[in-house]
């Protein structure tokens, strides 16, 4: 095998149209990686400038009601990941800005492409996107007639003649083309290490390593796929237009059908009916402002038997910090529910769709993809709900502040610049890999077992191979 | 007495006869389709011989080609190289062939010797630099052709890296389909040297042509195929030129 995988490298490394598009093609792809690398650089920056900003803004309140500084609130940003200049996943999409306040858990907003309408219509140059689309095309298109072409010359025979097996013809044809996807991946990884050597830990190392081992096996499916048609079809113009076929049906049909599907399966609410249900919900319980409210009296009457006193103003507390805080917790089981909900209805559909990865390895690949990238669906809700995590405490600290500040004759009732520098800043905790993974052994199966499929389909359809 | 003898004599000469036969086909039909390309077709070649197969297109002569190299398998009688069938042990009996095709496609963007190198490895054998030059100069590769890239090298040069690698190979048999159509005289002419070269060193030789001046020429014994179907077959000697065409251009007009 490896005389004749040696040979097909020859071919490869002699032929001057093959090294003009090869060149070509890992321009573009190192292009994509230094501007990835940029981008992702330039919002890391733009990040910390904008969270270091809010942050001083914060520590900058010297004195201010505490309820006051809940609506003040403040703003946490989605930290760019060194990881997405590979694959930027939703990313560009989802927005990276949400303001943290009280009595409202708002969306996130200001998203990249919401902003650029070249990212929403044509998405980035990311590696990814060159390595999902065109890659395979590459590899169709070095493959398609590596064995008629040899049945058509008579070289075939030849080879046959001279002791070669026609499965070992077929498998080395199909390792040679796909070593040359293989390295091009691992040149681009390459790169990519040497550009973020500084910042590359285990954790992204292991994430890298399972998204080349996805890209490598979906690889081997199309080179397996192209090399098997090229020697089951003396035309090789046949086995062309089917690898074309199958390259538009699984990269642009089949994910946009199973997308929809999943959403039809498992329909997520409108935005106004998801607005009006939580308005409902929100509306049976404690209105904060609302003092004659009837819960509100209730909570009241609690309070004043807990202190054993009989008016409001005997409370050694301000009653208001309290209902608040009521109102708050009835507020977060609402959301709970709600987006708990949401949650449940956006697992089922990526399950959905991670089963069409049965029929298109490609949906696979897209999601171990994104998932190894950290820029994914999950990593994104996984996100959202640290915020809120964050949101929680956050209003709880400055609430408990505002229930003990009670307004005396010698004290406004206001909090400190002491109390607003000890409110901690959000910091995000990234997802670990080991956390992640289990939600991507699904997609990784099923490329093992597509790539399997083709050793099978190989070695069973190589028998019925006419080689006259 | 006397014709228990004869029956023995007659057993013995068979005997003798089957064990110098290289390639025996007996009996051998093959069609495709229900159209039958091999009819009922009996031969023996025996080691140092050389027999030339002639016949129009469609007669028959690269599916007898096919049937030895065990690409097909007949659907009626039995092919043997050496021995051995070839539709059973084809792997074997390809071990001692080597084959030359009307058009000896090489790799285009390897020379003359890295395509001999790269064949006889193919088959497990290793020869250093001098011996792959050496062979391909016996088959009268001229030597500063040796490490030009081959999509520059002409037909006539094709064909002689084909030999090499069939001669390298130390291949019993050669197997030769139009091996002169589209070469100039004087290939053509170092490609019958060559062939007789081979079989004086004992290789056994089946060439199949339309060229019936130089199946004349190169082979002991000539056979004519006429839509599957051997209809005579000569020996060389017995007969000139002129006199084959005339026998050939009779047998294709009935």
């Amino acid at each position: 095998m490896l005389k004749i995988i040696k040979n097909e490298w020859l071919f490869l490394v002699r032929s001057r149209i093959f090294l003009g598009i090869s060149v070509a093609f890992i321009a573009i792809l190192l292009l994509s990686v230094f501007l990835g690398n940029y981008q992702t650089q330039k919002q890391a920056h733009t990040h910390d400038t904008a969270k270091e900003h809010v942050r001083q803004q914060w520590v900058s309140i010297d004195d201010m009601n505490a309820h006051s500084a809940a609506h003040y609130g403040t703003y946490v940003f989605k930290p760019s990941n060194l990881l997405s200049s590979l694959d930027e996943g939703v990313n560009s999409i989802t927005g990276n800005v949400l303001k943290v306040e009280g009595h409202v858990q708002n969306e996130i907003t200001h998203s990249e492409a919401s902003q650029m309408q070249s990212i929403s219509r044509f998405g980035k140059l990311k590696p990814s996107l060159l390595l999902q689309y065109i890659v395979p095309l590459l590899l169709v298109f070095l493959a398609f007639n590596s064995v008629s072409n040899e049945k058509q010359s008579g070289r075939f025979k030849l080879l046959v003649l001279q002791g070669a097996k026609p499965l070992q013809i077929i498998l080395s044809k199909t390792v040679s083309v796909w070593l040359y996807g293989v390295l091009l991946l691992t040149f681009i990884l390459g790169v990519y290490g040497v550009l973020t050597f500084q910042n590359l830990t285990s954790e992204i190392l292991t994430r890298t390593l399972l998204f080349f081992v996805s890209y490598a096996l979906y690889y081997f499916i199309i080179s397996g796929l192209t090399v098997f048609f090229s020697a089951r079809w003396q035309n090789a113009t046949l086995a062309l237009t089917a690898m074309l076929g199958i390259w538009i049906i699984w990269t642009i049909f089949l994910p946009n059908i199973l997308m929809s599907s999943a959403e039809k399966w498992h329909p997520l609410p409108s935005r106004s009916e998801f607005q009006a249900a939580m308005k409902e919900d929100r509306a049976k319980g404690i209105d904060g402002h609302n003092p004659a409210d009837e819960r509100s009296e209730a909570l009241k009457q609690k309070v004043l038997k807990e202190y054993k006193v009989d008016k409001i103003s005997d409370l050694p507390i301000n009653f208001s910090g309290i209902r608040l805080q009521a109102d708050e917790e009835y507020g977060n089981s609402v959301w709970d529910k709600h987006f708990g909900s949401n949650r449940a209805i956006l697992k089922n559909q990526k399950e959905s769709v991670q089963l069409g990865g049965i029929i298109n390895p490609f949906i696979s690949l897209q999601n171990t993809s994104m998932g190894f990238m950290a820029s994914d669906n999950l990593h994104h809700q996984e996100f959202l709900l640290q915020v809120e995590n964050y949101r929680r405490v956050f209003i709880k600290m400055l609430n408990d502040k505002y229930t003990h500040s009670k307004r005396t004759a010698e004290h406004n009732g206001n909090a400190d610049n002491a109390f607003f520098r000890s409110v901690p800043d959000f910091e995000y905790q990234p997802t670990t890999i080991s956390a992640v993974f289990s939600n991507y052994v699904l997609d990784l199966s099923l490329l093992i077992f597509w790539s399997l499929l083709v050793i099978v389909l190989i070695i069973f359809g190589t028998k019925k191979i006419q080689i006259v | 007495m006397m014709q228990i003898q004869i029956l023995f004599l007659f057993l013995h000469l068979s005997c003798i006869n089957r064990y110098l036969a290289m390639i025996q086909i007996q009996n051998v039909s093959k069609s495709f389709k229900g159209n039958l390309a091999v009819d009922n077709l009996n031969l023996d070649i025996k080691k140092g011989e050389i027999l030339g197969l002639l016949g129009a297109n469609g007669a028959g002569k690269s599916t007898t080609i096919n049937m030895l190299l065990g690409f097909l398998s007949p659907d009626a009688g039995k092919v043997t190289i050496n021995d051995i069938d070839t539709s059973k042990n084809a792997s074997e009996t390809r071990k001692l062939i080597g084959y030359i095709p009307e058009n000896v496609n090489l790799y285009p963007y390897l020379t003359g010797t890295e395509n001999l190198d790269y064949f006889c490895k193919l088959a497990g054998l290793k020869y250093s630099k001098n011996e792959l030059e050496a062979y391909l100069i016996t088959c009268g590769l001229a030597k500063d052709a040796h490490h030009k890239k081959v999509s520059g090298y002409s037909k006539g040069m094709r064909q002689k890296v084909g030999i090499a690698i069939a001669y390298a190979k130390k291949a019993k048999v050669y197997l030769l389909d139009e091996p002169a159509s589209g070469l100039d005289p004087l290939a053509s002419n170092e490609l019958s040297e060559l062939l007789k070269k081979l079989a004086s060193e004992g290789a056994t030789i089946l060439m199949a042509s339309h060229d019936i001046f130089r199946v004349r020429e190169v082979c002991h014994r000539i056979g004519i195929l006429k839509k599957g179907i051997l209809v005579k077959q000569l020996n060389s000697k017995d007969v000139s030129a002129n006199e084959l065409e005339t026998l050939y251009l009779q047998f294709m007009q009935n």
